[in-house]
């Protein structure tokens, strides 16, 4: 595959060339850090479904996708929004068999990632040994229990994962799609690198990062739109930018939890409604 | 002052770092743990997060591995790659403090199914219990968090029972479960009963658990020192005065 071509595009637009019905999304974002809210939204709107999303931590972005009935399966490390509880609309669809999820360690899902970003089909870690989550990704066919060909000792080789489309929010692109990142960068760097398509939504879009090269986080060699969409992972944090909106955050959790009618209100008003974002 | 029983566990918790470990904690008990102990007896402990922060200095209080709060004065915002591979699986992290909703008599973790209830998964947990040396799990002390077997292994333990862990491929590992009667420990064993909290008696821990417990042989168990006034001062007024991690404390 070629270098991509990068292109400056709308949400709408992006979503639009690079989501369709059956991809399998590379999820950005941990918890209540850096979530590309605005791109899962758009994705939301357009109703693209019998999704498989992908990750380490799953959290917001994942949840509201599941409330809108857009998803079929999940590969993920976890599930939550740690001291804000679990992921309700996930956790309900995955008890009532609406959803096949695909248990991993988040180590077990970075190794995953990190074997696709460097174009081989496997790579080792030994996590994992003795556990249950063994035992359902062999029986996946997405790991497999070998020989350190050397020691003789078990390693568990997990299988390289491609998702067709990465969505990540980060703080600034360039025009040339170089992607900066300040604060941990999670499972995002590889996961990027290992998709097939990547959507980056930024805080801000900037001419050039040419002149400080080392500032990139993620070059745009692997970046096919960056979209500008200041706020765009509100009510989740953008280090030194924005905090997370702890009041939205919880009541996104009351609602969910209750679900029903007052729940599928809010995704309606709040997400399936919601025009582009603007930089308010 | 008198200390909630969490508090003691919190603090209990602060005592297994010593100055110059290296830890990984998630969030919760053993965030707050962390951040005592290397504001009283452990300058120089240093933290690990799963989602890349090498070596931060806290700042009170973050509720999120991935919370700004938590980035604060690091060595390096690097990935979870690094953190849960170049620094856990290759060995470097010697400490990990762990949660659960159930911990079984081998003392492997079940954080992902419960009685067809759905949980949050393993996130690093797995890892952790699979590379550290030693594994501390802080948790409340509840017939049902502690089964006779998990219904499911989300993280190693001791697996079947002594030399299972060997066979798997395993480190040998060092596990302690500290809860709010008792203090438990396990080397390719079951969980023995070492200590008991204050206030607590054998029977109270008996009818909390879910297996038959064994009990060091000790003419008379320890009991936990409790929490000092300064720490439980640090605890209530430092580093979590908005009681995030303790709703059931009522100001006095």
């Amino acid at each position: 595959m070629a270098v991509r071509v990068h292109h400056v595009l709308s949400a709408a637009d992006a979503v639009r060339t690079y989501v369709k019905p059956g991809t399998v999304i590379g999820m950005g974002g941990q918890n209540i850090n850096r979530c590309p809210m605005a791109l899962v939204h758009e994705v939301a709107r357009q109703g693209i479904g019998d999704l498989t999303v992908v990750g380490c931590n799953l959290s917001l972005p994942l949840d509201i996708l599941v409330a809108c009935g857009l998803v079929a399966r999940t590969e993920q490390g976890s599930g939550n929004l740690e001291r804000y509880g679990t992921l309700f609309a996930w956790r309900r669809a995955v008890e009532r068999g609406e959803i096949e999820p695909r248990d991993h360690s988040h180590l077990a899902m970075a190794t995953r990632f990190a074997a696709a970003a460097n174009g081989v089909p496997f790579m080792p870690t030994r996590s994992l040994l003795g556990s249950d989550l063994l035992t359902g990704l062999t029986e996946a066919e997405v790991a497999r229990v070998s020989e350190d060909p050397w020691s003789g000792d078990p390693v568990v080789l997990m299988r390289a994962l491609s998702p067709d489309v990465s969505l990540i929010h980060a703080h600034r692109a360039d025009l040339a799609g170089n992607v900066v990142i300040e604060g941990v960068t999670s499972h995002e760097v590889d996961m990027v690198r290992a998709s097939k398509t990547t959507i980056v939504s930024v805080e801000e879009i900037v001419p050039t990062l040419s002149e400080r090269p080392e500032e990139v986080t993620i070059s745009g060699a692997y970046v096919s739109a960056v979209v500008e969409s200041p706020r765009g992972a509100y009510p989740t944090a953008v280090y030194r930018r924005y905090d997370f909106a702890e009041d939205e955050i919880k009541n996104y959790q009351r609602l969910a939890r209750a679900g029903g009618a007052d729940f599928a209100a809010w995704i309606a008003e709040n997400v399936l409604r919601q025009p582009e974002r603007s930089a308010t | 002052m008198i200390p909630l029983p969490r508090e003691i566990l919190a603090v209990e918790g602060a005592r297994q770092i010593g100055d110059g470990d290296v830890v990984i904690v998630g969030t919760g008990l053993p965030l707050l743990a962390a951040t005592l102990a290397q504001r009283t007896h452990a300058p120089g402990a240093k933290l690990v997060i799963e989602s890349g922060i090498v070596f931060p200095k806290v700042l009170p209080t973050p509720i999120s591995v991935v919370d700004p709060k938590l980035m604060n004065g690091a060595s390096r915002h690097g990935s979870l790659f690094e953190a849960l591979g170049g620094l856990v699986q290759r060995g470097l992290v010697h400490t990990g403090f762990l949660g659960g909703a159930q911990i079984d008599r081998y003392a492997n973790i079940n954080s992902t199914w419960v009685a067809g209830k759905r949980l949050p998964g393993s996130g690093g947990a797995n890892d952790i219990a699979s590379h550290c040396r030693t594994v501390v799990v802080l948790t409340d002390h509840e017939k049902r968090r502690f089964p006779e077997a998990c219904e499911h292994v989300t993280s190693p333990g001791f697996l079947t029972g002594p030399g299972a862990r060997a066979a798997a491929g395993l480190p040998p590992l060092s596990v302690k479960v500290i809860t709010d009667l008792c203090v438990m420990e396990a080397s390719d064993s079951a969980l023995v009963v070492t200590a008991l909290m204050p206030g607590a008696s054998l029977e109270d821990v008996r009818a909390n658990t879910g297996f038959e417990i064994e009990i060091e042989a000790v003419p008379t168990l320890p009991v936990v020192e409790p929490p000092t006034v300064e720490e439980l001062t640090l605890l209530r007024e430092v580093l979590d005065p908005d009681r995030v991690y303790f709703p059931e404390r009522i100001d006095q």
